[in-house]
C-alpha cells in the first residue's frame, strides 16, 4: 500500500501555509503599490484629524501614494506623503484633506496645479493646502446659516411686504436708474482723459522692463556662485542670511510667474519673458543644490546598539556594545566592544625532547574588539573586517521592512581548530527592542557550540546626526 | 573475556548497600529502618508479602524513590545526594525490569529492547537490529519485533521488558518479579536465562519473586522483607533451615502464622 | 466563625497551590528551553508530533476557520448596511480572522484536540511507569517526550492560523459576494487597503505564543499526573482548562502589547 510517510506530510502541509502566506502578505503588503520608490514631500495642515499612517494620496481619485509620516510643528501637523516617482507635482498643486463618504477614512486629495509650472523636488513642500470642513465644523455652520437667512428671510419680508416697503423698493429702483444715468454721461464726457490713463499704464511697464533686466543679473551672479554657497551654508548666519535672500527672491519670481497671464501681454516682448525664464530656472537650480545638501544629511545615520546573548551550554552571558556609522543607505562601518566570558583562547605548543605538550590559556573577562565596514545591497549586507578581535566576514539578510535580520558571521580562522561561525536571527519586537536566537560557534571543535538567545536595544541617534551631517562624506 | 570487570582486584564485597532507610507515603510507613547489602556479582532474591514494599524497595537502588532518611550506596556512591546528571551516569549501570514490564506504548517491540542501546551507544542501526534479535531469541519472542506492546500478552510484555532491562549488559539489573504471569516451562527458561546471563556477565542481580522454586534456583542470597525491614538473610540453605516463624509460614505458603492476610 | 476563617483559609491556600502551580511550569518550560538547546533533537518525534498536531487538525481547523468566517461576514453586513458601508466587510473579517480569531480559535481547537491528548498520553504513561523507565535508562522525559511536543505546537500553531485566517477570509467572500452581493472589487480591495503585514504577522506570533501555552500546560498535567486511570482522566480535563483559559489571557496581553 502507498503511504505518504510523517515526514513528507508535514513538509507539504508547512509548505502550502507558507505559500498561503506568501500570497496573503502579497496582496496586502506595500508591495504590491510600489510606492517604495517615490519621493517626499512635505503638506503643513492646520489640522490632521483622522488622517493616518498609510493613507492614501490620490490626484483625481487615482491613488499616486501613502501618507509616510504625521508629526507635529510649530503646532501644526506637518505630513510627510510619498508620491510615484512617476508622477510630478506642479509648485502649484493644493493639498487638501478629504473622506470617502462622511464616516469614511481620511486621504489627501491634491489638485493638480498650473501647466508648465516648476515641479517640486524631493523633499520640498506643497505650499497651497485646504482643510476641508469637519462634519461637525459643518454641521453647526450649516446651523447658524440656516439661523441667519431665517433672520434675514423675516426682515425681508418685513421690508418688503408691507406698503409702506414696497414704496421704499420703488424709489430705490428710481435711485439705481438714475445713478446710471449719471454714469453713462460722465464717461461719454472723459473719454480723452481715460486714453491718457492707458497710455501711461504702457509707460509705466516700459520701466518694469528695466527692472527685469537688473534682476536677471543679480540672478546669474548667485547662479555662478553656486559652489560658493556650501562654504557659506557652514557659517550658519551666512545660511540664513541666504535663505532669507532666497525666500523673498522666491517670492518675488513667484509673483512675477503668476502675473505671467497679464503683464506678458502688457511687455509683449519675447526677449525679456525669455531672460525672466532663464532667471527662474537658475533659481531652481541653486535651490536644488541645497536639497542635496539636506537629503544628505537625511541619510547620514548612526546607531547604538547593545546586545545581550545568553549562551545555554555554558549558562555564560555575552554582551556586545556598537556603534554603527551609516553615511548613506548602501555603506556602513561598525565599531564596537564585546565582553565575553569565555574570553580569548591562545594556544601554544612547546616541544621539550620531542614530547610535544600544548598549553592553553585563557584571558578571561577580556573586552573584543568590533571594526567592520559593511556594504548594503537590498536586502542583503556584507560585512568584512574584524570580529571579537579576529577577522572575519559576515552577511545579514533583512527582511519585513528590516525588522527581521538573519545573521551568518566566520571568523577566528586558525590552524588547529575549526573557524567560529555563528548564525542568528534578530526580530524587532518593539520600537528599540529586538529579541534574537541562535547558535554560536557551532562547528567548535572545542565543544563551545551553544544555542544562545538574545535581546538587543538599538537607538538611532538623532542629535549625532547633525553633527556630523555637515563632515565631508567620500564617495 | 568478557570478565574484564573481575580482572581487577575486587576491594570489596558489595556492590549496593542500604542504611537505615525509612519511608513513608502519608500516613503508611513502607520501609522502616531497613538495611541490606547486595553483593558484588551475585543474585539477590528479594522476598516479602504482597504490597510489603518489595518494588518501593528497588526504586530507592535505581534513584527512583528518595528515602525520607538513610542512604543508598551505589558503587560507594550516595545516590541520593546526586543531581540529575551524577544520577544518569550512575543509572547506565542498571537495567530494569518493572513490574508492570513499562513498556513505551508508541513503539513497538523492536523500539522498545533497541532503546537503551539506540540511547547510548554509537552502534550501527543493523548491528542494533541484530542484538534485540538475540536478546529476543533469548527471552523466547523471537518474531515479534513489529508488534506493538498492546498486542502482546502480559507474560509477553513481561519477557520483551526482560529484554529490554539486559540488552546492554548492564552491571547492575533489577528484576521485580521476572517470572510472574508464566507458565511452569517458561519460568523455567527465564529463571535458566537470568542465571546464565549473571554468569556469563558477572552480574548483579536483584530478583523479587514469589514464586518459591525460582528463588532457590536463582538465589545467590535471599533477603526477607517483612513490616518494613529484612528479617532473614543469607544462602538458600540458611533460609530453608531458617527457623523464623515469618519465614516458614511465608515458604509453606499456610494461613496459620504470623503473617495476617485478612 | 470558624467557618468563615476555614473558608478563607481555603482560598489563600487555592490561590498559593496557582501560583505554585504556575511556578513549576514555568520552570518545566525553562527546562524544555535548556533541552532545546542541547543537540541532537529528536527529529523523528518532532516530526511526528507535528503531524499530530498540525496535519491531522487540518479538517477542525479549516472548519473552524471559514464559518468563523462566514458569520462574521453576515452579522458584519447587517451591522454595515445601516451605514451603506457594506464593502467594509471584508475587511472587518480579514481583520478580526488575523488578529484575533485565525491565531485564537486555532489555538482552543488545537488545545482540544492535541492538547488533551498530549496530557492523556503522558499521564497514562506516568501511570503504568514508563516515565520511570525512562529514568532508569537514564533518557531523560522532557528531552523525549516534551520537547517535541514543545516544538511541534510553536510550529505548528502558526501554520494551521495560516490557514484558518485564509479559509476565514474565503468563507466572508463566499458570504459577502456572491450571497449577500455585495461588490467583490469593493470586497477585495477593502481588504488590501485596510489589513496590514502586521496584523497577519502579529497573528502568527500569538499563535506560536498559544502554541507554546497549550503544549506546555498539556504537558505538564501529564506528567505530574497520579492516581490511576482516574488520574489521566483528571489530568486531561485540568489541562484543557487551564491551557484554554491561559490562553484568553495572555491573548489581552499579547493584543495590548502589540496593536
Ligand atoms: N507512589 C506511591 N504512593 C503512595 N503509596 C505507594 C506508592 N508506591 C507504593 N505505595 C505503597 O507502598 C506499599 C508497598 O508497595 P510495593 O509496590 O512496594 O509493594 P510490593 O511489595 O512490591 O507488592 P507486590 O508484591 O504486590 O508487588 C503499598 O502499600 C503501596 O500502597
Ligand atoms: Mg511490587
Amino acid at each position: 500500500m502507498f503511504s505518504i510517510s510523517t515526514e513528507a506530510k508535514v513538509g507539504l502541509f508547512v509548505l502550502v501555509a507558507l505559500i498561503i502566506l506568501g500570497y496573503m502578505s502579497f496582496r496586502v503588503g506595500e508591495s504590491g503599490f510600489g510606492v517604495k520608490k517615490g519621493y517626499q514631500v512635505n503638506v503643513v495642515f492646520d489640522n490632521a484629524a483622522g488622517l493616518e499612517r498609510d493613507a492614501s494620496v490620490q490626484i483625481a481619485g487615482v491613488e499616486v501614494g501613502r501618507v509616510e509620516g504625521i508629526s507635529l510643528k510649530d503646532g501644526q501637523a506637518l505630513v510627510t506623503l510619498r508620491v510615484l516617482p512617476s508622477v510630478r507635482l506642479e509648485k502649484d498643486v493644493e493639498a487638501k484633506i478629504k473622506s470617502y463618504g462622511i464616516l469614511g477614512d481620511k486621504y489627501v486629495d491634491i489638485v493638480p496645479g498650473t501647466e508648465g509650472e516648476a515641479y517640486i523636488v524631493a523633499g520640498g513642500d506643497i505650499t497651497r493646502t485646504e482643510r476641508q470642513a469637519d462634519i461637525d465644523k459643518l454641521l453647526s455652520k450649516l446651523g447658524y446659516i440656516a439661523a441667519d437667512v431665517l433672520e434675514v428671510t423675516a426682515s425681508l419680508k418685513k421690508v418688503v411686504g408691507s406698503v409702506e416697503g414696497e414704496a421704499n423698493l420703488k424709489a430705490i429702483i428710481e435711485n439705481t436708474r438714475s445713478i446710471t444715468e449719471n454714469l453713462d454721461r460722465i464717461v461719454t464726457q472723459n473719454d480723452e482723459k481715460l486714453n491718457l490713463m492707458i497710455a501711461n499704464l504702457g509707460e509705466a511697464s516700459t520701466e518694469m522692463r528695466k527692472a527685469f533686466a537688473a534682476l536677471n543679473s543679480v540672478v546669474r551672479k548667485i547662479d555662478s556662485g553656486e559652489g560658493t554657497i556650501g562654504q557659506l551654508v557652514e557659517n550658519k548666519d551666512a545660511f540664513d542670511n541666504l535663505n532669507q535672500t532666497l525666500a523673498s527672491l522666491r517670492d518675488i519670481t513667484d509673483k512675477i510667474n503668476e502675473g505671467k497671464g497679464t503683464i506678458g501681454k502688457l511687455i509683449n516682448d519675447e526677449e525679456t519673458v525669455d531672460n525672466l525664464n532663464e532667471g527662474l530656472k537658475s533659481i531652481d537650480k541653486s535651490m536644488e543644490g541645497i536639497e542635496q545638501y539636506i537629503s544628505k544629511a537625511e541619510q547620514f545615520k548612526t546607531f547604538l546598539s547593545y546586545r545581550g546573548e545568553y549562551l545555554f551550554d555554558s549558562s555564560e552571558g555575552k554582551g556586545y556594545f556598537d556603534l554603527t556609522i551609516r553615511p548613506n543607505e548602501d555603506k556602513f562601518y561598525l565599531l564596537g566592544v564585546v565582553a565575553d566570558p569565555r574570553g580569548r583562547r591562545t594556544v601554544t605548543d612547546t616541544t621539550v625532547g620531542g614530547t610535544t605538550t600544548r598549553t592553553e590559556k585563557r584571558e578571561r573577562d577580556e573586552l573584543l574588539f568590533t571594526a567592520q565596514i559593511g556594504k548594503r545591497f537590498k536586502d542583503i549586507a556584507l560585512r568584512g573586517g574584524i570580529f571579537e578581535s579576529t577577522g572575519g566576514v559576515g552577511i545579514d539578510y533583512f527582511a519585513f521592512d528590516d525588522s527581521l535580520q538573519l545573521t551568518f558571521e566566520a571568523f577566528d580562522f586558525n590552524s588547529d581548530k575549526n573557524a567560529h561561525l555563528k548564525a542568528y536571527a534578530e526580530y524587532r519586537f518593539l520600537k528599540h527592542i529586538y529579541l534574537s536566537a541562535g547558535w554560536d560557534d557551532f562547528i567548535s571543535n572545542e565543544g563551545r557550540e551553544s544555542p544562545f538567545v538574545g535581546f538587543s536595544i538599538k537607538f538611532e541617534d538623532e542629535d549625532l546626526k547633525y553633527l556630523l551631517g555637515s563632515v565631508p562624506i567620500p564617495n | 573475556m568478557f570478565l574484564t570487570r573481575n580482572t581487577q582486584p575486587v576491594t570489596r564485597k558489595y556492590m549496593i548497600k542500604l542504611v537505615d532507610i525509612h519511608k513513608s507515603f502519608g500516613q503508611q510507613k513502607v520501609l522502616d529502618g531497613l538495611n541490606l547489602d547486595i553483593e558484588d556479582g551475585k543474585t539477590t532474591v528479594i522476598i516479602g508479602g504482597s504490597g510489603g514494599g518489595k518494588s518501593v524497595l528497588l526504586k530507592h537502588i535505581i534513584g527512583l524513590l528518595k528515602p525520607d532518611s538513610g542512604q543508598v550506596f551505589v558503587d560507594d556512591i550516595d545516590i541520593a545526594s546526586l543531581n540529575d546528571k551524577g544520577l544518569n551516569e550512575v543509572r547506565k549501570k542498571f537495567g530494569m525490569l518493572f513490574q508492570e514490564a513499562a513498556l513505551f506504548d508508541s513503539m513497538n517491540v523492536m523500539g522498545n529492547v533497541a532503546f537503551p542501546l539506540r540511547e547510548h551507544t554509537r552502534k550501527k542501526e543493523k548491528e542494533i537490529r541484530e542484538i534485540v534479535r538475540e536478546r529476543l531469541k533469548a527471552v523466547g519472542l523471537l518474531g515479534v519485533e513489529n508488534k506493538m506492546p498492546s498486542e502482546l500478552s502480559g507474560g509477553m510484555r513481561k519477557r520483551v521488558g526482560l529484554a529490554r532491562a539486559i540488552a546492554m549488559h548492564p552491571q547492575i539489573v533489577l528484576f521485580d518479579e521476572p517470572t510472574t504471569g508464566l507458565d511452569p516451562v517458561m519460568t523455567e527458561a527465564i529463571n535458566e536465562l537470568i542465571v546464565e546471563t549473571q554468569k556469563n556477565f558477572d552480574l548483579t542481580c536483584v530478583v523479587i519473586s514469589h514464586d518459591v522454586q525460582s528463588i532457590f534456583t536463582v538465589g545467590h542470597k535471599i533477603a526477607m522483607l517483612y513490616k518494613g525491614r529484612i528479617i532473614e538473610y543469607g544462602t538458600p540453605e540458611k533460609i530453608k533451615m531458617s527457623s523464623n516463624p515469618v519465614l516458614r509460614q511465608f515458604l509453606s505458603g499456610s494461613l496459620e502464622g504470623p503473617i495476617s492476610v485478612i | 466563625m470558624n467557618k468563615i476563617a476555614a473558608t478563607v483559609d481555603n482560598f489563600g491556600r487555592a490561590i498559593l497551590e496557582n501560583i505554585e502551580e504556575m511556578g513549576r511550569i514555568l520552570i518545566l518550560f525553562l527546562s524544555v528551553l535548556a533541552w532545546m538547546a542541547r543537540p541532537p533533537l529528536k527529529l523523528r518525534l518532532i516530526f511526528k508530533q507535528m503531524e499530530f498536531v498540525g496535519v491531522k487538525s487540518i479538517f477542525v481547523v479549516v472548519l473552524t476557520g471559514t464559518f468563523t468566517g462566514m458569520v462574521m461576514a453576515l452579522q458584519g453586513y447587517y451591522g454595515f448596511r445601516m451605514f451603506n458601508a457594506e464593502s467594509l466587510v471584508g475587511s472587518t473579517v480579514a481583520l478580526g480572522m488575523t488578529r484575533e480569531l485565525g491565531p485564537v480559535l486555532t489555538a482552543l481547537m488545537v488545545t482540544a484536540r492535541a492538547g488533551s491528548a498530549m496530557a492523556a498520553e503522558l499521564g497514562t504513561m506516568r501511570v503504568t511507569e514508563q516515565i520511570d523507565a525512562l529514568y532508569v535508562m537514564a533518557a531523560n522525559p522532557v528531552k523525549h517526550l516534551i520537547v517535541p511536543r514543545v516544538i511541534a505546537g510553536v510550529i505548528m500553531l502558526p501554520a494551521l492560523t495560516i490557514v484558518s485566517d485564509f479559509m476565514g477570509i474565503l468563507g466572508g467572500y463566499f458570504v459577502g459576494v456572491p450571497v449577500l452581493g455585495i461588490n467583490s472589487g469593493a470586497f477585495i480591495n477593502n481588504i488590501n487597503k485596510l489589513v496590514d503585514l502586521g496584523d497577519i504577522y502579529n497573528g502568527l506570533i500569538k499563535a506560536a505564543f498559544f502554541g507554546l501555552i497549550l503544549s506546555v500546560v498539556g504537558c505538564y498535567k501529564g506528567f505530574n499526573t497520579t492516581g490511576g486511570a482516574e488520574g489521566v482522566g483528571k489530568a486531561t480535563t485540568e489541562a484543557v482548562v487551564l491551557a484554554a483559559i491561559s490562553i484568553l489571557i495572555s491573548d489581552y496581553f499579547l493584543t495590548a502589547i502589540m496593536f
